[in-house]
């Protein structure tokens, strides 16, 4: 009896070591865990950086689109848009497409995108935007671009930041995924894209996407027919 | 250690029963919990990086094979090592101390996990040719974890 107690009154303390041991270990490596979301690899950029009014004139300067055509076209064109705007998947999967055909690729309209990330229930778009300016890196703006926006549907309602499916997109395109991932992984071009958002306010842009024709905003951009008036109107015959 | 747990209702007439394999089990398994945490937390974008030194866990992670039947394999790994944490720590309370499916649940736990690992490391040797350090680490967990639960099989054999 007196070896069953003494048995008993062990067991007591060495579960009070097990438990210590436990707690220790949970602690340190939730820790850790938090630690490593907060500071490992500088983190990836999922917002638009944030900026006070007095770097707001710095910022603004950093503001770069991506163009393409002919620098001298008698047409000027730019877009603002987001990646997960249905709107902007319509703009880029019909218009722009045919837009290009017609015009870009005749040296009559220089074509140029910004981004304008909406925010709000579009909390992947930033991480899309960077993602397509990683892609841009290696030369791929464009085609990523376009898959970004043709596949909007299959990941825009992810709970959490779709970075395979944006990885996945890179392999498609055989871009050297090291140097993608790494880039998309991290904070790189969220200056820039924060940068055109701004721009996109200082120009007045309230929603995407928003188009201007030689500085004047096209108010008809959901059919062809009028984007393709509106650009002869401004001398892209 | 030399813990001991004694069913309380049982005290008087049955030998205590030793659970320092299933203390140790419950803390690797801890051990492994955290791990897949992290590594999930990669997946899923969480993370904007992982330590890994040479990059193997970003080939790994970013391979055909990170998934497994469509569920990426840090999940798993979450879900295994908190079922042995869960049946660990129950193992180690007195009124489980005795209990059949403590055992059954960690050798089939253990075992499978074992297996899996194997496979897991298997890939990364012959098919991906990239080292995980963290899957590794994991595969270690899973190796001491069945070291720590063969007493188990014997606790099955007996209670048949």
């Amino acid at each position: 009896m007196a070896n069953r107690k003494k048995a008993a009154a062990n067991s007591g303390s060495n579960m009070k070591v097990f438990y210590a041991i436990i707690a220790v270990v949970a602690v340190v490596g939730v820790g850790a865990i938090f630690y490593a979301a907060r500071s490992g690899g500088g983190g990836m950029a999922t917002e638009p950086l944030e900026f006070s009014a007095e770097d707001a004139g710095a910022l603004l300067e950093r503001a770069r689109g991506v163009s393409v055509g002919n620098d001298d076209a008698p047409v000027q064109m730019i877009v603002f848009s987001d990646y997960m705007c249905p709107a902007c998947a319509h703009w880029a999967g019909r218009i722009e497409q045919m837009l290009k055909a017609e015009f870009v690729e005749t040296g009559r309209v220089h074509y140029t995108y910004y981004d304008y990330p909406l925010g709000g229930s579009f909390v992947h778009t930033f991480v899309a935007a960077r993602a397509a300016r990683c892609a841009g890196d290696q030369g791929r703006f464009w085609e990523y671009h376009d898959r970004l926006l043709g596949t909007q549907s299959a990941w825009m309602y992810s709970n959490s930041t779709p970075v395979n499916q944006f990885l996945q997109m890179g392999r498609d395109l055989n871009l050297d995924m090291q140097t993608f991932e790494s880039c998309v992984r991290s904070d790189q071009h969220a200056e820039v894209v924060t940068a055109n958002r701004l721009l996109g306010e200082t120009l007045g842009v309230r929603g995407t996407p928003t188009i201007f024709i030689n500085g004047r905003q096209l108010a008809e951009w959901s059919d062809y027919d009028a984007v393709r008036a509106a650009v002869q109107a401004a001398g892209g015959a | 250690m030399d813990a001991v747990a004694l069913s309380e209702e049982r005290a008087g007439d049955v030998a205590p029963v030793s659970t320092v394999n299933r203390m140790a089990v419950a803390v690797l398994a801890l051990i492994g919990v955290l791990i897949s945490v992290y590594m999930s937390a990669y997946t899923f974008g969480v993370l904007g990086d992982i330590a890994c030194g040479d990059g193997g866990c970003q080939i790994v992670q970013n391979s055909p094979w990170a998934r497994f039947m469509g569920v990426p394999v840090p999940v798993i790994g979450l879900a295994g090592y908190s079922m042995l944490l869960a049946a660990a720590m129950l193992g180690v309370q007195p009124a489980f101390a005795r209990s059949r499916a403590v055992p059954l649940v960690l050798a089939g736990g253990a075992s499978i996990g074992l297996l899996f690992s194997a496979y897991l490391t298997y890939l990364e040797a012959f098919v991906i040719h990239a080292w995980c350090r963290w899957c590794i680490g994991s595969a270690i967990l899973a190796l001491l974890i069945f070291a720590c639960v063969v007493p188990e099989f014997r606790r099955m054999r007996r209670s048949e």
